[in-house]
């Protein structure tokens, strides 16, 4: 959300309504006008990151629609508008505003022909899946692990035994600063020193769409095959995450994963809950 | 009027009490440092402050040792300790192009005044005579001047002081002493590269570039200049620096490819009218031979093609030309392991690959961007620039690399810290076809020979993209006049009709 934006199109709009229309009254199809110029420039400049084109357009579309049902569901409304575009292709006061906007129109779109003829061509998005589904098990290191069940055996000891917690989360901290936050970074933003030459960009673990919405399997299942065990939807092939099964043991990767939550104070979603 | 002679004896007394007394913090605030310490920096820096963690050794610059009070970035003179301020702007703004994050906006500015407290305790200095240091002043900048005389000016000065020794004829970070620099801990350090000013550890404006070479980066080869550049030159110096670097790196992500009627002869002038782009380069840390401190940190590309070929140039800033030994993608790498350095550091060549797909990709799919793998083998264009040849190779992962036969015409020369190669081949290699207006999948592998990169040990690319601009492009003034005259007769229909209708109901 671009606030600064948002604010100045509602002011604008505050503006016409209480001030504007002292002096200058606005018939429906210029409200209809205001309206759409509005709302144009709302999902243009209004919304970061930027919306892609074609979802305007879409949008647009449907606005337009929207407004033209709105003007034909009262037969006396639509009469009145349709009145004073009559009007403006009459009377002969009109006739000079009535020549600069039938040239404006082709011109606009001779504009627009132009505009996208002379686009830069745009190479083809990704459109990647971030967070795919997990398979149900997984073979690591030649024994097979059960997705749907596996519990980080770390976990109970939260609660039994603090030392021997503390102690695996301290040795979750070597491996993360070992391996991890060249790419995830200090702070497990996904900012780190080597993340801007990659694509995708590495996970911002901070965030919540990331670990605080996934089970410790699906991130032991992400870790231990990395990007080469990815389904083909989520582009395998592009992203930088090793395989860690080949460099970490099983309890290893269980206790860098409970540093990741005891770091950013998220919890991890229990086993069993929906998706 | 009382009041305000009591706020002038204030002010007037305030620097002398300020000189007295070191600004240590609370002890409170000091506890506070550490908790924050111990979560967020002790991994790099050391519990103990002195540098010696789990990550030290995986990084380049070494994290700051604050138990030699030797900091890089101060507003103080050369030698002296940093102020409190000049710490914490430190944690804020970071260290660009290294491990070190910008904290601000991450920690609060109350836990960077604590951590910089909590800081000066592990160097005892900072509780003595010396603590108190003596700011150099910086004046407001003038605006920036890129009057030729006050340029030559500052290169005048660059000149006089020696900068290129270390910095390089024309400040690419290639002095003649660049490779043997060291800091105060016996490890590598590189001299700034002055026409990347974005990696600039203590900041790149103006400002910032004239409080460097005045206070001089402690514990660093870099001097203060204080004593020997006059007060009306520094800011011809500053200038005359900032006039090296555009402002942002500005990475790109597609190569434009422009066709050619002719020839493709590789010379400096075939890619002269070529659009360039800049990638980054980083480490390769996700296979064994992990580079932690990569030689190289970003590349320039230009292509144009033909009927039948494609050639693409390549430049990026070396400190030096390995063009001695050798090297090759296949040479095997362990795991990167602090415990056993990497000592087999001489007698690699530089080298250089441009990576491809192997055959033209349908949708989203491509190599796997390491060395490729069997399922989408890749087309390595690569060069060892001890030799002056170049081949293409096939890659189906690393270790599973193999010569395909196909040469490619190669030219490669290294000036005053560029080099630049320059690879020409078909358009048309087997199932790889590069037609005009597609988008290729495209990346880059640098491997410094001065670094001993080799094998697995490089630098590297994401996935990008080459274009093909088409050689004759449509005219736009046809389609342009065509819907003019479409939508112009279609309104002049309308209010006609429109007309009509009135005057005769008018009439009627």
């Amino acid at each position: 959300m671009n606030l600064f934006v948002l604010l100045a199109i509602a002011a604008a709009m505050v503006l016409v309504q209480f001030v504007v229309t002292r002096w200058v009254k606005l018939n429906l199809l210029a409200w209809m006008g205001i309206w759409w110029v509005a709302l144009w420039a709302a999902f243009s400049y209004g919304i970061n990151p930027p919306l892609p084109n074609s979802i305007i357009v879409l949008f647009m579309a449907i606005i337009t629609i929207a407004l033209v049902a709105y003007l034909s569901a009262d037969n006396e409304e639509l009469k009145q508008a349709q009145e004073s575009i009559v009007r403006f292709m009459v009377t002969r006061q009109y006739r000079v505003a009535l020549l600069i906007v039938m040239f404006l129109i082709p011109a606009a779109v001779a504009a627009w022909t132009f505009a996208s003829m002379n686009e830069a061509p745009q190479p083809p998005s990704s459109g990647r899946t971030i967070h795919p589904p997990p398979p149900s098990s997984i073979t690591f290191q030649g024994t097979s692990i059960n997705l749907t069940t596996a519990n980080n055996p770390i976990r109970e000891l939260q609660h039994t035994d603090e030392a021997a917690f503390a102690e695996h989360v301290a040795n979750g901290r070597r491996i993360y600063f070992e391996n991890c936050f060249y790419c995830h970074g200090d702070n497990m933003e996904g900012a780190g020193m080597f993340a801007h030459g990659y694509d995708p960009l590495p996970a911002n673990f901070n965030d919540a769409t990331t670990i605080a919405m996934l089970q410790e399997s699906y991130l032991f299942w992400r870790i231990a095959k990395g990007a080469p065990g990815l389904p083909s939807e989520s582009t395998p092939w592009s992203s930088a995450m090793p395989a860690w099964e080949d460099f970490l043991t099983e309890e290893e990767i269980w206790e860098v994963i409970i540093f990741l939550y005891e770091f950013t104070g998220f919890e991890p979603r229990a086993q069993g809950m929906p998706h | 009027m009382r009041i305000l002679l009591t706020l002038l004896l204030v002010y007037i007394a305030y620097p002398a009490v300020a000189q007295q007394e070191n600004d240590l913090g609370t002890e409170a605030q000091r506890a506070e440092g550490k908790e924050v310490y111990d979560i967020k920096c002790a991994h790099c820096h050391g519990y103990e402050g002195d540098a010696s963690a789990v990550a030290t050794p995986y990084l380049r610059p070494t994290p700051r040792d604050f138990t030699s009070g030797n900091y890089k970035f101060r507003s103080t003179a050369s030698g002296e300790l940093p102020t409190t301020e000049d710490i914490k702007r430190s944690i804020r703004l970071g260290m660009p192009y290294t491990s070190m994050p910008a904290w601000e906006g991450i920690l609060s500015e109350t836990e960077i005044t604590d951590l910089a407290y909590y800081l000066k305790t592990f160097e005892p200095a900072f509780d003595g005579p010396y603590g108190n240091p003596t700011v150099v002043e910086i004046p407001r900048a003038p605006s920036y001047s890129a009057d030729p005389d006050h340029l030559a000016r500052g290169q005048e000065i660059f000149a006089a002081n020696q900068c290129a020794d270390c910095h390089g004829e024309n400040g690419r970070g290639n002095g003649e002493s660049a490779p043997e620099l060291m800091d105060d801990w016996g490890d590598p350090i590189r001299a700034a590269d002055m026409t990347k000013r974005w990696t600039f550890r203590a900041g790149a404006t103006r400002e910032d570039i004239y409080r460097t070479f005045m206070t001089g980066l402690n514990g660093t080869p870099m001097p203060s200049y204080e004593q020997t550049i006059d007060a009306e030159d520094r800011w011809a110096l500053v200038d005359y620096v900032w006039s090296l670097s555009r402002d942002t790196p500005d990475y790109g992500t597609t190569v434009t490819v422009q066709g050619r009627s002719g020839e493709l002869v590789l010379s400096e002038g075939l890619f002269e009218a070529a659009p360039q782009v800049y990638f980054p380069i980083v480490g390769q840390i996700t296979e064994p031979g992990r580079a932690f401190y990569p030689g190289v940190n970003g590349i320039s590309v230009k292509a144009v093609y033909n009927n039948s070929e494609i050639a693409i140039q390549l430049q990026w800033h070396d400190m030096t030309a390995e063009t001695d030994g050798m090297n090759n993608p296949l040479i095997e790498m362990p795991m990167f392991d602090p415990a056993q350095p990497d000592t087999t550091m001489d007698g690699w060549s530089d080298a250089v690959a441009i990576l491809l797909p192997s055959r033209t990709p349908e949708g989203l799919e491509r190599p796997y961007f390491m060395f490729g793998d069997s399922r989408f083998p890749m087309s390595i264009w690569y060069t060892d620039l001890a030799t002056d040849s170049a081949a293409v190779l096939i890659g189906q992962g690393s270790g599973r690399i193999a010569d395909n036969g196909i040469a490619l015409e190669r030219s490669a020369s290294y000036e005053d810290g560029v080099w630049t190669v320059q690879f020409k081949g078909p358009r048309n290699q087997g199932e790889l076809t590069m037609p005009e207006a597609t988008f290729v999948p495209i990346s880059f592998t640098i491997w410094d020979g001065f670094n001993g990169e080799r094998g697995n040990k490089r630098g590297l690319s994401a996935w990008y993209h080459l274009y093909l601009e088409p050689m004759e492009t449509q005219s736009a003034v046809l389609p342009m006049a065509k819907w003019f005259l479409i939508v112009l007769g279609a309104e002049l229909l309308i209010v006609g009709l429109v007309n009509l209708r009135a005057r005769r109901r008018k009439t009627a």
